[in-house]
């Protein structure tokens, strides 16, 4: 049978109007609140234990027991944050939430901030996201006024609030105890735990950190039931997973299924398969923090332990899919890249280590490299893995060692016979006239911005390698396909 | 709104959303434009602004409304039409030509028009 969508964190997503609390209301907005606030707070926390529902933003820490923790301590004041902090390549899952149905988001917090007895809840959103902030900040209001936020909602006695907080847009900042410190106004730089937020978090007091994705799940189990939501999944991963499916793959979207759907279900029977009907290379889960499986791995199944016995992890759900014509080291630089850039620097193993890892990823994509730069990549992977701070650190070497151990032949074509397969090393490329194809238009030496291209009009042209910069605007604006390459 | 007091006011007030919105399904044409900020990059702004001024022009009641994402990137600007009583279609690639002929061929003639999308409701 062919792999189907469930929808749960996106069920109200491209139905509703999300700046209509209304619509939110006729789609049993706002009872999943209303039903808790007849029970208990721990009978809230029992649900979403039993549930299984788990961090969907990349770890997978039960939430059930992170709402526990920070139910436990006795405080003046307490906070639910939501991380809307989504910054990986590729990825757009919270954004869509967010734009598309912004009330489940504040409604789960709500719940939560009963649940772990807090009476304010601010949602760490990144400014580059105007769309969806307005949107929230229409939601807020409207719930506002109807009454299902702020004083004594619907006459229980508890009392929520919700602010907005604006991050810059720092990858490092959806670690949550840089977030924390990021919102107190300080550097968005992690700290080392325990302390756990749940404890000591946001000014100090016991904070509750959960992803947007995590949240829009939450009043869909309170009204489904806890059952419900567990009989969907594996063993150990419950309910679903939105992903962010893109790259050369034929229907690009957000899509969610259940989890324990296959890779091959999820690329070929819901994204259509392969663009093009390319050869399938690779995909990339878990954005930079995750790893590129292979064709071995196309039955995994979607779940949080699978992904990481296959070397990646479930991550917020980025999933990029790359064909034959993409090269697997020149996509292991490209993450390294984003993480060294987005680093904080404040510890040395990240700050300094992936700047030698991209180093000696540009010497190999440059024709530079030695078999020798193998083993040290593989070296320095391990120490700043195990000695980084924070989860950013601890992760961004993944994409460096996964390429390594799935596309090993990559690496050596690189290094020995300097040459890209994919041929998307511009340095190890080598462009050539191809002898019988020339009729000596001339268009490759107007073209040619280095002069490297000579020949009289009509008699066959040469490229001088010396001189060519491999810019490929020869190749662009020949069209008797004379120009090869290599 | 006014503000909801208690649960069961809130019960109250969602089954007469919720039967409002069945009867106006059944009686108007109801026409949902993604308008996420994908959508509107890939030009669903126009589209919206075409049904608004186009379909009072129509001796019709219809129901306009914008939505959020429905994952279909690969298909955006997407426009969903529900005909009173029918199954709603999904149109993809809709830009002002496209919204135009399915104002005239579809929502007016009941005729089929090209392009539809498939789209999980679960």
């Amino acid at each position: 049978m062919k792999a189907q969508q469930l929808k749960i964190a996106l069920r109200n997503c491209g139905f509703i109007d999300p700046e209509e609390i209304q619509d939110y209301i006729a789609n049993e907005g706002y009872l999943a609140l209303a039903s808790s606030l007849s029970g208990s707070r721990q009978a809230v926390i029992e649900t979403i234990k039993k549930s299984g529902l788990r961090g969907r933003g990349g770890g997978g820490f039960a939430t059930g027991l992170k709402w526990e923790f920070a139910a436990k301590p006795e405080a003046d004041r307490k906070f639910v944050v939501c991380n809307a902090d989504e910054g990986d390549p590729g990825a757009f899952m919270d954004r869509a939430v967010l734009e598309g149905d912004p009330h489940s988001v504040l409604e789960a917090m709500a719940i939560c901030g009963y649940a772990i007895g807090a009476d304010e809840g601010y949602i760490y959103i990144r400014a580059e996201y105007p769309l969806a902030i307005k949107r929230l900040r229409i939601a807020i209001a409207q719930a506002e006024e109807a009454g299902l936020l702020g004083e004594n909602i619907l006459n229980s006695g508890f009392s929520f609030k919700i602010k907005l907080k604006y991050g810059a847009g720092a990858f490092v900042c959806g670690e949550e105890t840089a977030l924390i410190k990021s919102m107190e106004g300080h550097r968005g730089e992690p700290v080392s735990k325990p302390p756990f937020p749940a404890t000591k978090g946001y000014r100090g007091k016991p904070t509750n950190v959960n992803n947007v994705e995590t949240f829009a799940n939450v009043p869909a189990i309170i009204n489904r039931g806890a059952d419900w939501f567990a009989a969907i999944g594996t063993e150990k991963s419950k309910g679903t997973k939105v992903f962010a499916l893109a790259g050369k793959v034929k229907k690009v979207g957000l899509v969610e299924v259940p989890m324990g759907t296959t890779l091959r279900q999820l690329i070929y029977e819901i994204g259509g398969g392969i663009l093009g009907d390319k050869q399938f290379q690779a995909v990339q889960t878990g954005g930079p923090s995750g790893g590129c499986l292979t064709v071995k791995h196309l039955d995994t199944p979607i779940d949080y332990e699978s992904l990481i016995a296959a070397g990646s992890m479930m991550g917020s759900g980025g999933m990029i899919v790359m064909d034959e014509d993409d090269c697997m080291v020149a996509v292991a630089q490209f993450y390294l890249d984003f993480t060294m850039e987005e680093s904080c620097g404040k510890c040395v193993p990240c700050r300094e280590g992936n700047k030698a890892l991209y180093n000696i990823l540009h010497k190999i994509t440059h024709g530079e490299g030695t078999m020798a730069d193998i083993d040290r990549l593989k070296e320095l992977a391990v120490v700043i893995k195990s000695t980084s701070l924070c989860g950013l650190g601890q992760t961004a070497p993944n994409p460096v060692l996964s390429t390594i151990n799935n596309f090993y032949d990559d690496y050596v074509q690189h290094i020995v016979d300097k040459k890209c397969r994919a041929k998307r090393c511009r340095a190890l490329l080598e462009y050539r006239v191809v002898e019988e194809n020339c009729i000596g238009c001339g268009a490759c030496k107007r073209a040619c911005p280095a002069d490297a291209i000579t020949g009289e009009l009509k008699q066959k042209h040469f490229i001088d390698q010396e001189k060519c910069i491999k810019c490929g605007a020869c190749h662009q604006k020949c069209k008797f396909n004379a120009i090869a390459i290599d | 709104m006014d503000k909801v007091k208690n649960t069961e006011e809130l019960k109250v007030l969602q089954s007469t959303l919720r039967k409002a919105a069945e009867e106006a399904a059944s009686s108007k044409v109801v026409i949902k434009i993604a308008m996420a900020t994908c959508s509107i990059a890939s030009g669903s702004k126009p589209v919206l602004d075409f049904f608004k001024e186009e379909m009072p022009r129509q001796p019709l009641e219809f129901i306009i409304k914008s939505t959020g994402c429905t994952g279909l990137c690969h298909s955006e600007p997407t426009v969903e039409v529900t005909l009173p009583g029918k199954a709603p279609v999904m149109f993809g690639h809709v830009d002002v030509k496209k919204a135009a002929a399915i104002v005239n061929d579809y929502i007016k003639g009941g005729k089929p028009v090209e392009g539809t999308v498939e789209v999980c409701r679960s």
